[in-house]
């Protein structure tokens, strides 16, 4: 068992640490404020397979494997939460469905561009009456002359106001019993009856631009089914597992950003004549942060090494995304506090932090339906 | 694009140098304390290997990055080769800690005479961030015997000779080098790309790396490290910045008679004329 980072990992670490410092670094407090999607950087990061992470080389992709995965996940929202909601997202319940359940012809097709960066991909399973409870969906695709006919709306779609190829649930047999009555199809933003909804003013992660997606009349082929008619609920649930070793990656980036600041402030603020940090209810909070972040990092990594090595790994993944999420909204909380009345302001990114860090225990998941998929594994397994 | 008639064959010399501002040091022997601090590849060294990337990139060519170091520094070379490097040749031995920077340029030099005694081009950063000696490219330049040119801001291939652009003074030089030859690249006109996830994931493909030692080198114990060293490092310590305030009294002449007195040699160095002289 080992627990120090090779030397892979750690050159990953300082490589995306230097280029989300440098490029996103100045402008992450910016973005943040003027909810504006940084387009400028993500076009540098498409050149640098940050958009094709795990795809194979010979789609155009990194091909790195799952802790260097979660590793760039990390640093990028050590930075920047929302853009690393937008590169996970897109990298794992955008990519990896249609890795493990497309055609060579459709990985040709769609992959390649979604590896360049060229398309920006989303997972489009929340309706107004669909969430947690996916049965609930009701965007329906009905097969007539030989394609689909898929009508229906979307919400709090991450990465919705930039995707050119998101995936979208659909009921296509409302007869079948609730697991094989949905499919999922590859949808491309050019279709006729193809429609972007608002940009949704939400409480943090302001530069993704989270946003409904309308389909009226939208006609795709049986090119666009990925995997078999009824495969969807199957589908969906496999890239949740994947999407939350991102999730829980995003959430120790967040977390992490916040306990540096703590401790840089801590040492910096001055009362009662000495530096905050030695005071013990501040030495306290401190510890506290950093255990948890510990935790909360070796459950992602334990994940992603499982998911390496073939093994069964969406109870860790829950684990994972479980702790992390309520990691990094108990560590921001604790940051603000230490930042007093300056970390409850909008000029310091503690305020950031605190906002990004609370959407990481309800997507991809709610922290209840983590309880729920780690509970149901144990009392599956032999007594 | 236009292709030189024959493949540029270089050599970048990197260092890992202490990411941290504080460097650890051993107060017994005055050298640093690699081994506790975490290491990144020196950033004029960057520079240099972007240079040679520009030039591959331009005129075709082949990049072999060496460094002589602990066996942590493999890193660099790991990342050198993410960033376009084609081979990596580490020098590294028990033996050849706290080196000076002759006998480092002694060393490598035997190591290029050895294992690519065909080079066209050395490429050095200008100088390394801990150390800041800026002597070990212009000595290797000597070991070799072959011409150097230090700073330099730009490079180009131009027949069989290279091109040099250096700032020197308010000047901008162009001078012509002949091949093989040796440059130290400034931090001033080269950017160093990032390195790409596709060029990480490759570069750890290959489990090992060439590593030689002392006695690969035809070394012997007195010829490396600290034993070979010419130079010893009597005191090594942080600089301490000092500040005192001097409030002057008195009437106005006065004040700035005493003013000239304390200070006309700071004050001078600032505008550029003897004061003393001026007095």
């Amino acid at each position: 068992m080992e627990f120090d980072a090779c030397m892979k990992h750690k050159l990953v670490r300082k490589s995306v640490r230097e280029f989300a410092e440098t490029e996103l670094g100045p402008i992450a407090h910016e973005i943040d404020q003027e909810a504006r999607f940084p387009i400028e950087v993500v076009e540098k990061m498409g050149p640098l397979n940050f958009f094709g992470l795990q795809v194979p080389k010979e789609y155009g992709g990194a091909g790195i494997d799952s802790i260097s995965y979660a590793i760039v996940i990390e640093e990028i929202s050590r930075v920047s939460g929302s853009l690393g909601l937008c590169l996970t997202v897109h990298n794992s319940v955008g990519i990896s469905p249609i890795l493990k359940y497309g055609t060579p012809k459709q990985k040709e097709r769609f992959v390649t561009r979604l590896a360049s960066g060229e398309c920006i991909g989303a997972f489009c399973l929340t309706e107004a009456n669909a969430g947690s409870d996916a049965g609930g969906v009701e965007t329906h695709a009905v097969f007539t002359g030989g394609q689909y006919v898929i009508n229906g709306t979307k919400i709090f779609v991450t990465n919705g106001g930039v995707c050119s190829l998101p995936l979208i649930f659909a009921i296509t047999d409302p007869q079948a019993n609730p697991g094989r009555n949905a499919s999922v199809f590859i949808m491309e933003k050019d279709m006729p009856g193809f429609a972007v909804g608002e940009i949704e003013d939400l409480c943090g992660m302001r530069a993704n631009p989270v946003s409904s997606l309308f389909f009226e009349d939208c006609r795709v082929g049986p090119e666009n089914l990925l995997g078999r008619e009824g495969d969807g609920l199957k589908i969906g649930l496999d890239a949740l597992d994947t999407g939350r070793i991102g999730i829980g990656a995003q959430a120790v980036g967040i977390a992490q950003a916040a306990y540096e600041a703590s401790v840089k402030y801590s040492r910096e603020r001055q009362q009662f004549k000495k530096p905050i940090s030695s005071f013990q209810s501040i030495q306290n909070m401190l510890a506290d942060m950093a255990t948890e972040i510990d935790a909360a990092r070796l459950l992602v990594y334990r994940a992603s090494a499982r998911k390496d090595s073939g093994r069964p790994f969406g109870k860790e993944a829950s684990m994972a995304k479980l702790y992390a999420s309520a990691t990094a909204s108990r560590v921001t909380g604790k940051a603000v506090q230490i930042h007093g009345g300056y970390g409850y302001s909008k000029e310091y990114d503690v305020e950031r932090y605190f906002r990004d860090a609370k959407v990481t225990e309800i997507y991809e998941g709610t922290s209840e339906i983590q309880r729920m998929v780690i509970s149901r594994a144990i009392l599956a397994e032999p007594v | 694009m236009k292709r030189a008639a024959v493949m540029l064959k270089m050599i970048v010399c990197m260092k890992q140098v202490p990411m941290v501002s504080d460097l650890p040091w051993d107060p017994v022997t005055g050298t640093l304390t690699r081994d506790v601090a975490e290491g990144m590849m020196n950033p004029a060294c960057k520079h240099a290997l972007e240079a040679a990337l520009v030039l591959k990139e331009r005129h075709g060519g082949h990049i072999t990055a060496m460094t002589m170091g602990p066996p942590m520094a493999e890193e660099i070379l790991r990342e050198a080769i993410a960033l376009g490097a084609d081979r990596c040749l580490m020098v590294s031995d028990q033996k050849m800690a706290g080196a000076d920077t002759l006998v480092t340029s002694f060393t490598l030099a035997r190591a290029i005479e050895i294992f690519c005694p065909d080079f066209d081009l050395i490429l050095c950063g200008c100088h390394t961030s801990d150390s800041e000696t800026a002597q070990v490219g212009p000595q290797l330049s000597e070991e070799l015997r072959i011409p150097s040119i230090a700073a330099v801001e730009g490079l180009d291939l131009c027949g069989n000779a290279m091109r040099i652009k250096r700032v020197s003074d308010n000047f901008l030089e162009t001078l012509e080098m002949d091949l093989p030859g040796l440059v130290t690249v400034a931090t001033g006109f080269y950017v160093p790309r990032y390195a790409s996830m596709s060029g990480l994931h490759d570069a750890f493909r290959e489990p090992g790396i060439l590593t030689v030692g002392a006695r690969d080198l035809g070394l012997d114990d007195d010829d490396v490290g600290l034993q070979g060293s010419a130079t010893r490092i009597m005191d090594i310590f942080s600089p301490v910045a000092k500040k005192e305030n001097i409030v002057l009294k008195g009437a106005p002449k006065k004040i700035v008679e005493e003013l000239l007195d304390r200070f006309d040699d700071t004050i001078g160095s600032l505008i550029r004329k003897d004061l003393k002289a001026v007095k």
